[in-house]
């Protein structure tokens, strides 16, 4: 099943290559047919999941693959490397209550990715069949749980970004596709080392070799004494959990390696900004929650403040860097800077409530800020710009599409009703309740204003008031005194059309409805969660010393 | 099986909330844009509402009636170090909700028939009546709540409503303005209540009150006293916020961008009356350090915004600053423990307010949008309805004997003295100090609006001309005039309203009278409200001396506070009556307080009911007084004293300059810091990264000649050697790529294998 949803993007992406390029709608359709079929492979998923399983570790003397559901585990590459012993790699996927929801999420996303891929006219066959190569690797990254395999759907990811962006992107798409692209490889150039380090100091207990398996890694009782990562080498593992996490960091985008962010959305294309914020950015503490952390728990619990302040640095610097923004796309990409410290804040946490309220929070982010990209499109589109300045009045000529924008805007900016309130005030409830991340909690709450001070802000400017004397419309009268605007070339419907109320409308939906009841996604995660959060426990590291 | 009465409240939350589902979707299709759904359904809670407070006031008539019920909404399930953990949503009925409910929902169908007739003719008439349903929700969802955690969801969706209320003419930039600054004011406030909730979450793991004061009754607070003062104050915030307390009252005068009828709901039945409600919902958990915050924070807002009131020419501005300065009272109230006094005054207040805005809009409606009352006057004749039920509520908001507001404001006064006394005097009688000063005003600023607005020749033939016609409209469209585009504008004979916008003023007058509430004109203490709403007894031990006191018998430890506070006079009666009251349920009102602090404050609010009387009928005449002096015998001339005291004046007529401040501190200041640290990303940031990228492009420069010429160099004999060899060793290939695959693993991993081989040695 699990390799099903990973490959079936690819396969797609093979019969892609075999139609002519001339066929764009033949492709796009074979496209969202994989999409759609991915969709309902993750919704099959989610109905066949048993919650009250908890995944993470492998229980000790119970299975050796945890309790994760859906697992496939056959040997990939063996070979005997003489004197350091047997190389396994496996093909070893799986999913818990971490996972499972990426899964849900990344399969929402591609399928709005692909709607809003539609209208790309330029070289439509490459383009899908590279958007198809990242929906793979994508998937992949969320189910594997063999590092080594991880880490191939990982740099997979990067090969097709890097030509989505530097291709089918605006003006400066070329500095920001390699800024982005070195930028994340620097970071796994580090994993790598770190992945082999533990691949010398940990024997899983069913083969008595070395392995990848990331079930077994989590459990520290399989960690030699006197190898690299090993007890005993504490300082490595101090080097190693920093080098694994800068590499994780990059990737959310953690203070002082965001940069790359702002640019890569600012060029890419609105399709690509989605999946890049929808689901790439959550690639990075999905490492953290998956790898990073459960590894390294000891260095986590000593490392715990300092995740949390870069989290309260991420939720407030990228609140006051959104709220100077010009660009409307630029706003949107801090506020996911901004959004992503709570993530960051609540992981800090380490208790249930903070680290259900991050992994809820990457959930939603995923979905608020794919609509939040989604309609900052349908602008540019229609306008050929994003100054927030150079617009005024919308409300008035375009009251759908001010509508969901309000949805939206207000999603994000954490009002109740909607999802992404649940995830914040979760993030708070668990970061207050530790002594040592509470007095972060109490300076992050100004996140709270700002985040609301640069989204009115914006709105207010965009949508309110009255039409900008230089702007980006003109302004007609028709015979009923009624005032409409048309955009100089714009031939299609001024307000939202039929395919963007298709990618809003169910977005729009989930974001309600989770944000009014919760639990059909929350009660995937408790399990998991709660398990994690033993695992991270000080009392769980007491037994491996 | 759920108790019917549940059931009913669950009705009365949700149809405001199918009203508003139903006409944001389908107003365009519907006849007359959906009002009669809106009214309708509305109309059907306000029955369901009444029908509840059937029940529990009348049948029940019990001051503990309490009705509970929850579910869990979130499951965390087996959380470690903590156990199986659930956040619950719940209702919970008692006396005060079943009051409140109908309260707000009689409001609120009563401005939605107003309404009708109101905001007939505009473009977007069926979206008004959605948003006045969703108000109307948040507002009986923070109403039901029985924990903290669903009080603030919809307490942020009392934000939301508000923020589309107000900015129903969102094409004016002054309405954007005032709607973006309503939502992000309260945001403030509402962080701090946000960081109160989250502290005692964090000592209980829940959100519900009757726990959380289970549990401080218990003891089992494990931070020090001071969290639970600062919880307590930093939930007062979120009503600071709310109920347009000072230092965040700003919003609330420029919420009048709001079409009139908004206006009436929001300063009457809906938001700020949240503030409040939600203090009362706190107040048990209120240390007496909090509760001093609270009574001052109330006293001066109440008196700097009557100060305000005096020079405005705005007739809805006038009424916003008087909402504000009596909502200071209501919190002034809470403050000094007069916690029914205060819920009291929340409601006779909602009558009375409710009907000076409706009456204000039917001023206004009948004035062609005109605002400000130098241009109104002898509206008497032509509006006797208005007249009538506006002087009724005006009289009330004065706090005239007879009427209902005289009752409320004269208990929460009493409160006051009592309270300045079992303090210890000093300080402490500033704040009754500062209360009767604002009443004073009130009478003043009241019977100067009456004046102007009723009385003398009409004035609109003096109004500047440049102030008239359309463009200039638009222009002075910073003063908040309703934009209906349905009339013309220009000199129009001024008529009585229909009955639609006239009927709900005189319900709101008839409930202005004092009899609604209490048999006895001139003591609330015997009404029905009274007796039903009864200050609940601390959970908190709340001095020192109260703390020894607890285990002494009651009289004795009113003797200990008595001893300590024997330099004002009234307490020296106390120890012997105060036995008395505490003992026999002091003439038949009031319960028993077991907190020493408390039921000495209840006895001194008792002992002092006669003084505030007399004082604040005192401050009636007084005010009313200088307003007859100033406005009907112009024995004063109002111009020619405010030139004498210009800058007193200017200060009074800018409010303080509270906006001026806030924008030059706190507004550039947040400016400012987003500029520089935008520019620290794009420069410093960013800048480094690019400085790395460049020293590394650089080297590869160099490098690349290196490369070319020397490796390269190399290469090419290399090649030349391999060339040769390769034609000998092209017999062990294979031809398998997973062979070449696993090679180039293996190389890969062999390089890794002895660095780090090295390293551990």
């Amino acid at each position: 099943m699990l390799s099903f949803i990973v490959f079936l993007p690819i396969i797609a992406g093979l019969v892609i290559l075999a139609v002519p390029a001339s066929q764009k709608q033949i492709i796009r359709i074979v496209s969202l047919v994989a999409a759609l079929a991915q969709g309902v492979l993750a919704v099959l998923i989610w109905r066949h999941y048993d919650p009250t399983m908890a995944g993470i570790v492998a229980a000790p003397g119970g299975s050796p693959v945890g309790s994760f559901q859906l697992i496939e585990r056959i040997p990939w590459i063996t070979l005997d490397l003489g004197s350091f012993g047997p190389l396994r790699i496996e093909y070893f996927l799986g999913v818990d209550g971490i996972s499972i929801t990426m899964v849900l999420l990344t399969a929402l996303i591609s399928i709005i990715g692909v709607l809003s891929s539609w209208p790309i006219q330029k070289q439509v066959k490459g383009y899908f069949i590279l958007y198809n190569l990242l929906s793979t690797a994508m998937m992949g990254c969320f189910v594997a749980l063999d590092f080594f395999l991880f880490y191939v759907f990982w740099e997979l990811m990067l090969l097709p970004m890097y030509f989505l962006i530097g291709i089918w992107g605006g003006p400066n798409r070329e500095y920001a596709a390699i800024k982005f692209f070195l930028y994340t490889l620097f970071g796994s150039v580090f994993m790598l080392l770190v992945m082999i380090g533990l691949y010398f100091s940990v024997i899983d207990p069913l083969t008595g070799s070395h392995t990848f398996s990331l079930v077994a890694m989590a459990d520290q009782a399989n960690y030699i004494k006197g190898t690299i990562l090993g007890p005993g080498s504490e300082q490595w593992r101090y080097i190693a959990f920093a080098v694994l996490f800068v590499g994780f960091a990059i990737k959310v985008p953690m203070f002082p390696f965001h940069t790359w962010l702002p640019d890569a959305h600012v060029e890419a294309p609105t399709p690509i900004s989605v999946i890049l914020a929808g689901v790439l950015l959550k690639l990075g503490t999905y490492g953290m929650m998956r790898i990073n952390f459960p590894l390294f728990p000891e260095v986590f619990q000593a490392g715990m403040y300092v995740i949390g302040v870069f989290g309260a640095i991420n939720i407030i610097y990228g609140a006051f860097c959104a709220l100077a923004q010009q660009d409307l796309k630029k706003m949107v990409a801090y506020s996911s800077i901004s959004h992503m410290g709570y993530v960051l804040l609540g992981l800090a946490a380490a208790n249930s409530e903070g680290m259900l309220g991050a992994l809820y929070q990457m959930f939603n982010h995923g979905t608020i800020t794919a609509m939040l990209f989604l309609l900052v499109g349908v602008i540019y589109d229609r306008a050929h710009s994003r100054q927030i300045d150079k617009f005024g009045g919308l409300a008035s000529y375009m009251p759908v599409y001010t509508g969901v924008v309000i949805v939206a805007w207000f999603a994000s900016l954490g009002l109740p009703g909607l999802s992404g309130f649940i995830s914040e005030a979760l993030v708070f409830v668990g970061s207050f309740r530790e002594p040592i991340t509470r007095p972060i909690a109490m300076v992050s709450v100004l996140g709270i204003v700002f985040g609301a001070a640069y989204l009115l802000w914006s709105l207010q400017r965009m949508f309110l008031g009255k039409r900008k004397p230089d702007a980006l419309y003109e302004l007609e009268v028709d015979g009923h005194g009624h005032e409409h605007i048309h955009f100089h070339d714009w031939k299609g419907k001024l307000d939202l059309d039929a395919r963007e109320l298709t990618m809003l409308v169910p977005l729009g939906i989930i974001v309600i409805a989770l944000g009014i009841y919760p639990m059909p996604v929350m009660g995937l995660l408790t399990t998991s969660i709660n398990k994690l959060v033993q695992v991270l426990a000080p009392v769980a590291m007491s037994a491996v010393h | 099986m759920m108790h019917s009465l549940i059931q009913l409240s669950i009705a009365v939350l949700l149809l405001p909330l199918l009203s508003f589902v139903v006409l944001i979707f389908f107003n365009r299709r519907l006849p007359r844009m959906g009002d009669f759904i809106g009214l309708g359904l509305v109309g059907t809670a306000f029955g369901c509402a009444l029908t509840i407070f059937w029940q529990v006031v009348v049948q029940h008539y019990d001051p503990a009636f309490r009705l509970a019920w929850d579910f869990t909404w979130l499951d965390f399930g087996n959380v470690p170090g903590v156990g199986p953990l659930q956040v619950k949503m719940g209702i919970v009925i008692d006396n005060l909700t079943a009051i409140m409910l109908a309260m707000v929902t009689l409001i609120s169908t009563l401005v939605h028939l107003y309404s009708t007739g109101y905001m007939h003719g505009d473009p977007k008439y069926g979206r008004f009546f959605a948003y006045l349903g969703i108000f109307t929700f948040s507002m009986i969802g923070i109403v039901l709540s029985d924990n903290l955690f669903s009080i603030y969801m919809f307490w942020e969706l009392v934000g939301l409503s508000s923020y589309l209320l107000i900015g129903f003419y969102f094409y004016k930039d002054s309405a954007a303005d005032a709607q973006k600054k309503a939502f992000l004011t309260n945001r403030v406030g509402d962080i701090g209540m946000w960081l109160g909730i989250l502290i005692l979450y964090s000592q209980y793991h829940t959100f519900g009150y009757q726990e959380i004061y289970e549990h401080i009754k218990n003891g089992d607070f494990h931070m020090s006293q001071a969290w639970l003062t600062a919880a307590g104050v930093l939930l007062f915030m979120g009503c600071v916020g709310k109920s347009a307390q000072f230092p965040l009252h700003v919003w609330l005068p420029d919420a009048m961008e709001g079409p009139t009828p908004v206006s009436a709901l929001i300063h009457a039945a809906t938001m700020v009356a949240a503030g409040v409600y939600f203090v009362a919902r706190i107040f048990v958990l209120l240390t007496p350090e909090a509760q001093q915050v609270i009574a001052f924070v109330g006293a001066f807002t109440a008196f700097m915004s009557a100060t305000i009131a005096i020079t405005q020419h705005d007739i809805k501005r006038v009424l916003a600053y008087s909402t504000v300065s009596q909502l200071g009272y209501m919190v002034l109230g809470m403050g000094v423990g007069s916690y029914s006094a205060a819920l009291f005054h929340l409601l006779t207040h909602a009558f009375f307010k409710a009907c000076l805005f409706l009456g204000s809009g039917a001023i206004i409606h009948a004035m062609h949008h005109e605002q400000d009352m130098r241009w109104m006057g002898g509206l008497y004749k032509k509006m006797p309805w208005t007249f009538v039920t506006f002087s009724i509520a005006t009289l009330a908001l004065a706090g005239l004997p007879l009427t209902s507001g005289f009752l409320s404001k004269d208990a929460i006064l009493a409160g006051a003295l009592g309270f300045a006394q079992v303090e210890g005097g000093g300080i402490y009688y500033l704040v009754p100090a500062l209360g009767f000063a604002a009443a004073v005003m009130t009478a003043f600023y009241m019977g100067r609006q009456v004046w102007l607005v009723f009385f003398g020749e009409s004035r609109t033939h003096l109004k500047p001309a440049e102030d008239h016609g359309h463009d200039a409209h638009a222009a002075h469209a910073s003063h908040g005039h309703d934009d209906h585009g349905h009339e013309d504008h220009g000199h129009h004979e001024v008529h009585e309203v229909p009955w639609n916008m006239r009927f709900p003023l005189v319900l709101l007058a008839t409930l202005s009278v004092f009899i609604v509430f209490s048999p006895d004109p001139l003591d609330g203490g015997k009404g029905w409200f009274m007796h039903l709403v009864q200050t609940p007894a601390t959970v908190v031990a709340s001095t020192e001396a109260a703390h020894e006191g607890a285990n002494l018998s009651v009289p004795e430890a009113g003797k200990l506070l008595a001893e300590a506070h024997t330099d004002t006079q009234h307490v020296e009666t106390a120890p012997a009556a105060h036995a008395e009251a505490a003992s026999t349920e002091g003439e038949g009102h009031g319960p028993v307080y077991a907190d020493p602090r408390q039921a000495e404050i209840a006895h001194m609010t008792h002992a002092n009911h006669w003084n505030a009387i007399k004082l604040s009928s005192l401050m009636l005449l007084a005010g009313i007084g200088m307003a007859f002096i100033v406005y009907v015998f112009r024995i004063i001339d109002p111009d020619k004293t405010a030139q004498n005291i210009r800058p007193l004046y200017l200060y009074s007529f800018n409010k303080w300059y509270w906006d001026e401040i806030y924008d030059a501190t706190i507004i550039k200041g947040s400016m400012l810091i987003s500029k520089i640290l935008a520019w620290f990303d794009a420069n410093i940031v960013d800048g480094i990264v690019n400085g790395v990228a460049t020293i590394f492009r650089k080297f590869a420069f160099f490098n690349g000649g290196v490369d070319k010429y020397v490796v390269d160099g190399m290469v090419n004999f290399t090649a030349f050697t391999v060339q040769t060899t390769g034609a000998v060793l092209r017999k062990i290939q294979t031809g398998k790529v997973q062979t070449y695959l696993v090679m180039v693993v293996v190389a890969v991993l062999g390089y890794f294998a002895f660095y780090i081989a090295q390293l551990i040695k």
